[in-house]
């Protein structure tokens, strides 16, 4: 696979941080994701600040409500597949921290594992859960709940590859300063 | 039983590393299976999108944003300065700034890392220059940065008030008292600290000149929080709106006033901002999740049921929630362990005609002093790095500043007067 080492380094400052080092699939997932929430929260702060301007003039719109009610349910789960790949979702480490080389790449690998479990827990009611809604619709916007719903699946569905990619790196023997940096 | 099972799979799955969003759906998800219970996964999940949609919580992802945004738009030295030129000629002067700067910083932040990172910068290589102990100056900065929580702006309070119901009008208001006397009492340690070592005998007093300029140039992000909690005095914005104030106005000081920031910023800070609200957020959706099980399978109630059998008088309920908070606060983060114990004190609290916002403060305070509790939390590491300070060094130098923060504590506990004073007299409830 083609390492994210060997795309070329810009000759300018990216806009968004690159985060960890990964194969081109792997990094162009997560690039996609970083853009999406980015976008996802733009359109959510201006929809709220229309809303209060709305307001003041003495507007109410239920519209602008649900619609962020709609991008919040994106967001969270966007912004989760967004740092289980940066290994930053909030963690007890105080024990674990205290192994070091291989003991802590088996413990890595445990917990990774089981992490992918859960993904995939999630993932598939997620589908569960879109598939049996394409009937109900929002109340206001009048789509259908699955699309709210979705994020849920998608979110798990790429937290899924970038922890099965760990893994993978894991039992190449790469260390955790190497697989997310010395800062995380 | 099941009470036993819940807590105990929960904490192992925990503090074996798995991070606290996965350990809460595991757990979760291992009760139904093991227990056989009748729920389906997929109804019970749900409840985890349910938990992140509510339109008040659009508040907490905001608020972080708008710190983000002052944190790196140049408001935290002009803040540093104003505090310089109003306190930096007491004995321990810089310490006493650190705090005043830390206690203010919170006021538009809301949040205790950013605080401490962004005041942390600016003060600890002064600080390091006049010989303040570098363990010393991170032990300040761990828990000044802690303040920010019991400011208007607060996060923590914010979630309280959703998962309590409690009103979020009243909640922004009655923390300042206890946190202007935690910061008093936290700068008796820093005089005591300045004239013991010698290391800073205060500077010259600024000039009223000196003193307006710094005030001019910090005025328009100190009116931040007086714009946003006037708004929500006056009953025209609710918490969510303010959020979206905040940040208008964070981007217009940053933007186009100071100038310390860019437009192509703006990405990076959001994705930020918004990464550490994701990581909130499916905490309180996971929290969520396990709840509605605690509460369907009447967990809840017989922890009641024992609680009252240990506590039956509200002074002692009181004191088994702050002695249960402060333990559990060296392990989690504050807010997963506000979602974790809320549901489960708030009934008895209610019970026990204990007042919600007297609860929300108590547990705020308690899990501010879990941020830098030994040997692991968010400001105490955040503090140390900046400070290049050991946690064991530190240490030493923590006991006196949270001696000072318990005992007040303690205090706000007792004497309700503390949290009900500003809200009362504000809005005529509390």
């Amino acid at each position: 696979m083609q390492s994210a080492e060997q795309i070329p380094t810009p000759g300018y400052r990216e806009i968004l941080p690159c985060g960890p080092q990964q194969a081109l699939p792997v990094f162009l997932l997560a690039r996609l994701i970083d853009w999406a929430l980015v976008v996802a929260a733009a359109v959510m702060i201006l929809l709220v600040i229309f809303n209060v301007a709305a307001h003041a003039v003495g507007h109410d719109l239920a519209q602008t409500t649900e619609a962020c009610e709609f991008l919040m349910v994106w967001v969270s789960f966007l912004g989760g597949a967004s740092i289980i790949r940066r290994s930053g979702h909030m963690t007890i480490t105080e024990f674990i921290d205290k192994l070091s080389g291989t003991q802590r790449r088996i413990a890595d690998f445990v917990v990774q594992l089981f992490t992918l479990g859960v993904l995939w827990i999630l993932f598939r009611n997620g589908l569960i859960i879109v598939e049996n809604n394409w009937g109900n619709v929002l109340t206001v916007l009048g789509i259908p709940m699955s699309w709210q719903y979705m994020p849920l699946s998608i979110g798990s569905g790429a937290g899924l590859i970038f922890v099965a990619y760990d893994l993978y790196l894991i039992l190449c023997g790469k260390s955790r300063e190497e697989r997310y940096g010395v800062d995380e | 039983m099941l009470t036993i099972q819940v807590f105990g799979i929960f904490f192992i799955i925990a503090l074996a590393g798995i991070p606290l969003y996965f350990s809460l759906i595991a757990t979760t998800a291992g009760i139904v299976y093991f227990k056989d219970l009748p729920y389906q996964l997929d109804s019970l999940l749900l409840n985890l999108i349910g938990g992140v949609e509510p339109f008040i919580l659009i508040a907490v992802p905001l608020f972080i944003f708008a710190g983000e945004l002052l944190a790196k738009g140049g408001v935290g030295k002009r803040i540093v300065n104003l505090a310089q030129a109003l306190f930096g000629w007491l004995p321990g002067g810089m310490g006493v700034v650190t705090i005043v700067s830390c206690l203010l910083f919170g006021g538009v932040s809301g949040s205790a890392i950013a605080d401490t990172a962004a005041i942390g910068s600016l003060v600890a290589p002064t600080m390091k220059e006049k010989g303040y102990h570098p363990d010393f100056t991170a032990a300040l900065l761990s828990v000044a940065g802690t303040l920010a929580l019991l400011m208007p702006l607060s996060i923590p309070f914010l979630v309280f008030a959703f998962v309590s119901g409690a009103s979020m009008r009243i909640l922004s208001m009655s923390g300042v008292i206890p946190a202007m006397i935690c910061a008093v009492a936290l700068s008796i340690v820093c005089v005591r600290y300045g004239k013991k070592s010698g290391c800073d005998n205060g500077s010259k007093p600024s000039s009223l000149k000196e003193i307006w300029t710094a005030s001019k140039e910090a005025g328009p992000a100190i009116l931040m929080p007086v714009i946003i909690v006037g708004g929500i005095w006056t009953g025209t914005f609710t918490p969510t709106e303010a959020a979206a104030v905040a940040v208008a106005y964070g981007l217009v000081i940053s933007l186009f006033l100071y100038r310390d920031l860019k437009f192509r910023d703006l990405p990076e800070i959001a994705l930020k901002a918004f990464q550490t609200s994701a990581s909130v957020l499916l905490v309180i959706g996971a929290t969520g999740v396990l709840s509605w099980l605690l509460t369907a399978e009447m967990v809840a109630m017989q922890l009641a049921e024992w609680i009252q059998s240990v506590a039956s008088q509200p002074w002692q309920f009181l004191l088994l929630l702050n002695i249960v908070l402060l333990l559990l606060g060296i392990f989690i983060e504050p807010l997963p362990a506000m979602l974790l114990t809320a549901p489960l004190f708030l009934p008895m609290a209610r019970a026990m005609n204990i007042d919600l916002i007297l609860m929300g403060v108590i547990m705020v305070m308690n899990l501010s002093i879990a941020l830098y509790t030994p040997p692991v939390g968010g400001t105490l590491f955040v503090a140390a790095k900046l400070c290049k300070a050991k946690i064991g060094g530190m240490t030493r130098y923590i006991i006196p500043l949270m001696a000072m923060n318990i005992a007040v504590l303690f205090l706000t506990t007792y004497i309700p007067w503390l949290s009900k004073a500003l809200p009362k007299f504000l809005f005529g409830v509390g």
